[in-house]
């Protein structure tokens, strides 16, 4: 039996000796990811928004801590205890994802969710926008989640600066960094103020951005970002169609009507542009034109989420009257 | 228990107005740009979401989790619909980013290893 118990921990030494080993070894290499020459073109070598605050967290909370670093760079309200009762549970001993983003739209800040990648990730830093990332640091049968603020990177070294936990300049290296973040889907996001482009704006994630602020009621905030997107991307016909939205639930339906028309000269497929067209038009008055647009919409919905809506539209219009030859209708 | 309850009374309320042919179900009313959005991205055979329902789950869940009674509706209120369904149907899979504090015993142990091999990172507080 002694024999037996000599020879395990004989084993168990030198396994350990194997892994002290393996770690040192390890601990050596520490060579940078290579980029492509395209995915780093305009960036610097190093940049860190030092500027940038620090909140350390308190037990279980860095979803507040960190959503509270983001939010002070864009000059919007928050500190750590005010969000604790906006995005923490309790039961969970930390925060979701959706409520930190509901949280900063509550303040009027477009909430744009970054390309999934590094490179795009380090854009928005070089452009002054510290980035919040959620990160696994456990594996991916224990999650250990995690929010934390990039604010800094270093090409060269490989490395990246965070605002994390209880570390205001955590040092990380890019390889590190990315196994946590692989397993968190590669979640990021910046907090900009309305009138404010991300780095590498892509049209349909910023519109979707925008679109959230109009979805829970943040008419101003949500005016401002469609009219920055639309001096953008001109071409595309939902900025505008957002614009009118905006006009609409202002009660302004002169402009709306106005706006939804200029939806339907980008895009003349445009379900939402025609059924909401179709709704102002046959309250005032002008029904056979607002059953056109109804029924353009019908056709156009079939088969999606909207067609119920659009449906609901046109029963609406076909029990509309005819107003007196007064009112002038579109053509 | 209750709260189970209360969602079934409120699912079966529901199934028996959409069963009545009632009008206000759908009511008439112009679409919003995220709506908009969200069925053109995704070939959605979604139906669009029933924010009373999805409401009424999500506050039984988040009244569980410890919630104070009094913030539930306000935090409800500021999600969109999709938002909103999917906290009401995968929040147990959703990721609550938390703390590291919360990390004991054989899993500690477990995650020291991992740790020391590198295949994680939750330690490096003192570099």
């Amino acid at each position: 039996m002694g024999a037996v118990w000599i020879g395990v921990s004989r084993l168990l030494a030198s396994v350990c000796a194997a892994f002290v080993l393996l770690v040192a070894l390890a601990g050596c290499t520490v060579n940078p990811p290579r980029f492509e020459p395209e995915e780093t073109a305009g960036l610097p070598a190093q940049a860190e928004l030092t500027q940038v605050p620090f909140f350390p967290q308190k037990q279980y909370q860095c979803g507040p801590a960190a959503l509270a670093t983001v939010l002070r760079s864009s000059d919007a309200a928050g500190t750590p205890d005010d969000l604790v009762n906006e995005v923490y549970l309790p039961g969970r001993k930390g925060s979701l994802q959706v409520e930190l983003v509901a949280a900063a739209r509550m303040r009027d800040r477009v909430v744009y969710e970054v390309s999934r990648d590094l490179p795009s990730l380090l854009h928005q830093v070089a452009a002054g926008s510290p980035v919040l990332v959620m990160q696994n640091l456990g594996v991916k049968v224990i999650p250990i989640w995690h929010y934390a603020v990039v604010v800094g990177y270093d090409l060269d070294a490989g490395t990246l600066v965070l605002r994390s936990g209880t570390t205001e300049r955590r040092v990380m290296g890019m390889r590190r960094f990315m196994s946590t973040w692989n397993r968190a889907q590669r979640w990021a996001l910046v907090v900009l103020e309305p009138g404010q482009l991300p780095a590498g704006a892509q049209l349909d994630r910023y519109v979707a951005a925008a679109a959230g602020l109009e979805a829970v009621g943040r008419l101003a905030a949500a005016g401002q970002a469609y009219a920055r997107a639309h001096e953008q991307w001109p071409d595309s016909a939902w900025p505008q169609l957002g614009l009118a939205n905006v006009s609409y639930r202002r009660g302004d339906r002169q402009a709306a009507e106005g706006g939804y028309l200029a939806t339907l000269a980008l895009d003349p497929r445009n379900v939402v542009a025609h059924n909401n067209l179709a709704e102002i038009l046959s309250d005032r008055g002008c029904v056979s034109q607002a059953r056109a647009h109804a029924e353009r919409a019908a056709a156009l919905a079939k088969g999606t989420a909207l067609e119920a809506a659009v449906a609901a539209t046109a029963q609406h219009v076909a029990g509309a009257t005819a107003a007196d030859s007064g009112v002038s209708c579109p053509p | 228990m209750i709260g189970l309850l209360r969602t079934l009374l409120v699912q079966i309320l529901a199934v028996s107005l959409l069963s009545v042919g009632s009008p206000l179900v759908v009511q008439a009313e112009v679409i919003g740009t995220l709506a908009g959005l969200e069925s053109a991205q995704r070939d959605s055979d979604l139906a669009r979401v029933n924010r009373v329902l999805a409401t009424a789950e999500a506050r039984d869940q988040l009244q569980a989790l410890g919630v104070d009674q009094g913030q539930v509706d306000a935090r409800l209120a500021r999600l969109t619909d999709s938002e909103l369904s999917t906290l009401a149907d995968k929040l147990e899979q959703a990721p609550a980013g938390g703390d590291i504090l919360a990390v004991i015993g054989v899993v500690f142990v477990v995650l020291l290893i991992l740790e020391a091999v590198g295949v994680i990172d939750i330690f490096k507080k003192f570099p």
